[in-house]
């Protein structure tokens, strides 16, 4: 089931999965995914626990192949149009184009500077000066930079949680990924810190395109362009938020979003 | 009645978890209090060294033996000096005399080696000479020519070393054959030989007359400070030996006066009294020899000036010149500059002997200063014990620093694969047999100590290619080393084990974030689960370090057991020598004191300050730990 999104026809979409399946040893987590996401838009997934939005998000930067029996049966993802499980991808710079935000911020224990710069390190990165514009250009893109500037050089963990999720989001943007993943950023924090990052999410996508898992409706409907619903790993339905919100197309969307499930 | 059953119920139930309540706290408390125990007895035993050893110093003092060392000490140079004096003209002797040396022993050996072989037929000749005569006629030829061939067959025989002439080999091979009891013909080659060396020998100490005469000037320059210092000595020790004998005696005495003031039975009372009296005994006077002291300063005095003099004025007049191996000239030049600086010790000595008082008191500085500095541990000496801790505080150390300094790098790198690369099914059996270690006895490992261990590094150490390592070849089989690898072999298991946990501890999250940067496998290892481990590693590394200072069995086989500080001149080469630890004493000595004496007291302190060392490293292990806590995950 395509669902038919304002892509442009000419340009291939950010995120193609086509007739995914997906299974974790013999259960299948996804079944038939097939989702286009357009470049530059703010997606949420959204569902019951359980149903794969996580595994489906994991599938996106190939976070799921470290799990022992975790495979994809069938089906591809094309990243700008290039299948991410070709061999001759590379996983450094696929995870450099496509970004990830986890659900409990994780910074390292080391200082501010040295986190955001930790991606650019381990890319071969050492130009103190590059480092320093690309710290503060990610620190900026986090609306992170006017309350750290001076601290750059303190531990990360002196940070609160808010500023910490924040900085985890410098650090994933730092390599300006296409791509940015993002798996319930706001699930541990308070409303005002949540506030800050739906705020943030959508100049993020001026210059990234974001998919955000979610269980938060409000949140879907206040960040996101585009929802797509999945149920028992299967796809239900994907439409632009305001139209999925008002007017589902299937009843089972319509089931949950009432809380009639 | 249902409401009073609950209640009744209720009320069991709660004593019986108070009961299990206090068994629980039961068991936590007696180990605490056996804790406490320990350390009680530890100290009470230890506390009465600094009283005891401090009486003994006064001792030493008041008896003069004090006195006798300021001298004896510096003056214990003097020997090195004169030995290394003898090795430079020895050594410088060898290559002129070396070959008339070699060969006249070569003849004498050759001679002893036909004796031998022709032993059995000598005695038969011998037996048939002791015979009457009627019968050593019969006997006697039959004997002569059978020796005579023996000779002959024997002479003929031996091996002859190319350090002699094929004309000197036939001349030596004809004269032994002929050598019949009664009818010998003089062995001229041998005395020819014999001459030849005495000859050269002359010769060549008469080119090193300067280095001779120097010798013997410096073997006998103390010769008059010794014989005043050894009467001194003597004294001294008759002194020391009757205030021993009245330290026992009273205190025997007092013991007797206790035990008569507890005693119920007034004629057991009176016994035990009388008995106390007869032990009475007078204080020594110490004055006449105090007296004899002070006559004896000046002359002392004297005769250190005179000896300096001598000493200096020997240093001034060396003859170098005749030296010319590079070995000797070495050794020469190295007693050249000694020489001056061990006169001035034997000076520096003079100001001390006249300040020296027989009455100063010993004060409890100096007594912890003595045990906490002192650079001897000497037991059971006629002259006077001392109990220094330095030599083996330093024999300690150093073997635990050998052991981490091997065992880090091996423990971590093991846990780091074992964590990280390793296959489920390779951590399943690196983990258990690295842990296995653990279970070898540390008795066995002695074993492979001295038996194998020892042996390969000896063997090692003397292969020429090897000769660049400092120390190296190695004099003693059982070294600091050889101890330092046996105990990084037993403290492996427990670091492997804590970085292992260590590593474990890591948060998931933390490796996940780094994968989703893009991070490889090895760049997640080294630039983030390493560095967020390292708090737990580094308190891996100290409790191994606590595991290996506390070790006994292994060091007290394998650490050589000299006590001694080790010679640091040859720098990373101290290493391969012997060492005694502070654990090793305790083990060795303890069976063999008498409880209560001063060297008991001592063995307890040295295990307070164990107990101490240990007790500091694990603390610092936790705060380690706490202070670097990760977040949990």
């Amino acid at each position: 089931m395509v669902i038919a999104t304002d892509i442009e026809p000419q340009e291939p979409p950010m995120i193609e999965v086509r007739d995914l399946d997906f299974a974790y040893g013999a259960k299948l987590a996804l079944e038939d995914i097939n989702l286009k996401v357009a470049r530059h838009r703010v997606t949420a997934l959204i569902g019951p626990s359980g149903c794969g939005k996580s595994t489906l998000l994991r599938c996106i930067n190939r976070m799921n192949q470290r799990l022992p029996g975790a495979h994809i049966r069938r089906g591809s993802i094309r990243i700008e149009g290039h299948d991410i499980h070709d061999p001759r991808v590379s996983l450094t710079l696929l995870r450099q184009r496509v970004g990830m935000v986890f659900q409990k911020s994780n910074p390292f224990p080391k200082s501010i500077h040295d986190n955001v710069a930790f991606g650019l390190r381990i890319a071969g990165v050492s130009d103190p000066v590059v480092l320093d514009e690309a710290v503060e250009r990610a620190l900026r893109a986090a609306a992170l930079w006017d309350e750290l500037k001076d601290r750059l050089h303190q531990h990360a963990h002196s940070l609160s949680g808010g500023q910490q999720q924040r900085l985890c989001i410098a650090r994933a943007v730092a390599t300006r990924p296409a791509v940015l993943l993002m798996d319930e950023p706001c699930s541990a924090l308070d409303p005002i810190a949540t506030l800050k990052i739906e705020e943030l999410l959508g100049q993020l996508a001026q210059e990234h395109t974001v998919v955000i898992v979610t269980h938060n409706m409000q949140q879907a409907v206040r960040v996101s362009h585009d929802t797509a619903f999945l149920h028992l790993g299967r796809l239900v339905e994907h439409a632009p938020t305001a139209q999925l919100f008002d007017n589902p197309q299937q009843a089972l969307t319509e089931a949950y979003l009432r809380g009639t499930f | 009645m249902l409401t009073r059953r609950v209640r009744g119920s209720w009320r069991g139930s709660a004593l019986t978890q108070r009961l299990i309540r206090s068994g629980f706290a039961g068991s936590a408390s007696v180990t605490i209090i056996v804790l406490a125990l320990i350390m009680l007895f530890l100290l009470r035993e230890g506390a009465g060294f600094l009283g005891t050893y401090r009486r003994e110093l006064e001792t030493y003092r008041r008896c003069g033996l004090e006195f006798c060392d300021l001298v004896d000490r510096p003056l214990a140079q003097q020997e090195d000096l004169a030995g290394s004096l003898r090795r430079a003209l020895s050594s410088s002797l060898e290559p002129l005399i070396g070959q008339a040396r070699a060969r006249r022993d070569e003849a004498l050996r050759l001679k002893r080696e036909v004796d031998q072989l022709t032993q059995t037929q000598r005695e038969v000749f011998e037996q048939a000479q002791a015979l009457p005569a009627a019968q050593a006629a019969a006997a006697l030829p039959e004997a002569t020519k059978a020796l005579s061939a023996a000779l002959k067959a024997a002479s003929a025989a031996v091996v002859i070393a190319p350090i002699l002439s094929a004309k000197q080999a036939t001349d030596l091979r004809l004269q032994l054959s002929t050598q019949i009891p009664g009818k010998e013909q003089p062995l001229a080659l041998i005395n020819q030989l014999q001459q030849e060396f005495l000859r050269v020998d002359k010769e060549a100490k008469a080119r090193f007359e300067g280095l001779q005469e120097a010798i013997e000037t410096l073997e006998e320059a103390p010769e008059d400070l010794r014989e005043t210092l050894s009467e001194l000595k003597e004294l001294a020790l008759a002194a020391k030996e009757q205030a021993t004998l009245h330290h026992t005696l009273e205190e025997g005495r007092q013991k007797l006066l206790n035990a008569a003031q507890n005693a119920r039975d007034p004629k057991e009372k009176a016994a035990l009294l009388k008995e106390a009296e007869a032990s009475h005994s007078e204080p020594p006077d110490e004055s006449a020899l105090q007296a004899q002291i002070a006559e004896l300063r000046e002359p002392l005095v004297l005769h250190i000036g005179a000896y300096s003099a001598k000493v200096d004025q020997l240093a001034l007049h060396l003859p170098e010149a005749e030296i010319q191996l590079p070995e000797a000239m070495e050794l020469l030049q190295k007693t050249a500059q000694a020489l001056p600086r061990h006169a001035a010790a034997m000076r520096a000595s003079v100001p001390e002997l006249r300040q020296w008082k027989a009455d100063a008191p010993v004060h409890l500085r100096s007594v912890l200063g003595a045990f906490f500095f002192g650079t001897q541990w000497l037991t059971n000496s006629s002259w006077q014990d001392f109990f220094g801790f330095l030599p083996l505080l330093s024999g300690s150390l150093i073997i635990a620093l050998i052991a981490i300094a091997m065992a880090t790098p091996l423990s971590v790198a093991a846990a780091i694969y074992c964590n990280q690369f390793a296959s489920p099914r390779e951590r399943e059996w690196i983990k258990p047999v690295i842990e296995f270690i653990q279970a070898i006895p540390s008795v066995v490992l002695g074993f492979i100590g001295i038996s194998l261990l020892g042996d390969l590094l000896k063997d090692l150490s003397q292969l020429p290619m090897l000769s660049w390592i400092p120390g190296f070849p190695i004099a003693e089989r059982l070294n600091m080393f050889n101890a330092g690898c046996l105990l990084a072999l037993m403290a492996i298991p427990t670091m492997f084990s804590l970085a292992e946990d260590a590593l474990n501890n890591v948060p998931q999250a933390y490796i996940d974030a780094s994968e989703a940067l893009g991070a490889t496998q090895l760049q997640t290892i080294f630039r983030v689960i390493v560095p967020a481990a390292l708090s737990g590693m580094g308190a891996a590394v100290l409790l191994g370090l606590g595991r290996v200072i506390g070790e006994t069995m292994v060091v007290l086989l394998v650490a050589g057991n000299r006590i001694a500080i080790p010679d640091f001149s040859d720098s990373v080469g101290v290493v391969f020598q012997p060492a005694h630890t502070l654990t090793g004493i305790i083990a060795q000595e303890l069976g063999e004191v008498s409880r209560g004496s001063a060297h008991w007291q001592a063995l307890f302190m040295v295990g307070i300050v164990l107990f101490a060392i240990s007790l500091a490293v694990n603390a610092m292990a936790r705060a380690m730990v706490r202070r670097f806590e990760l977040p949990k995950s």
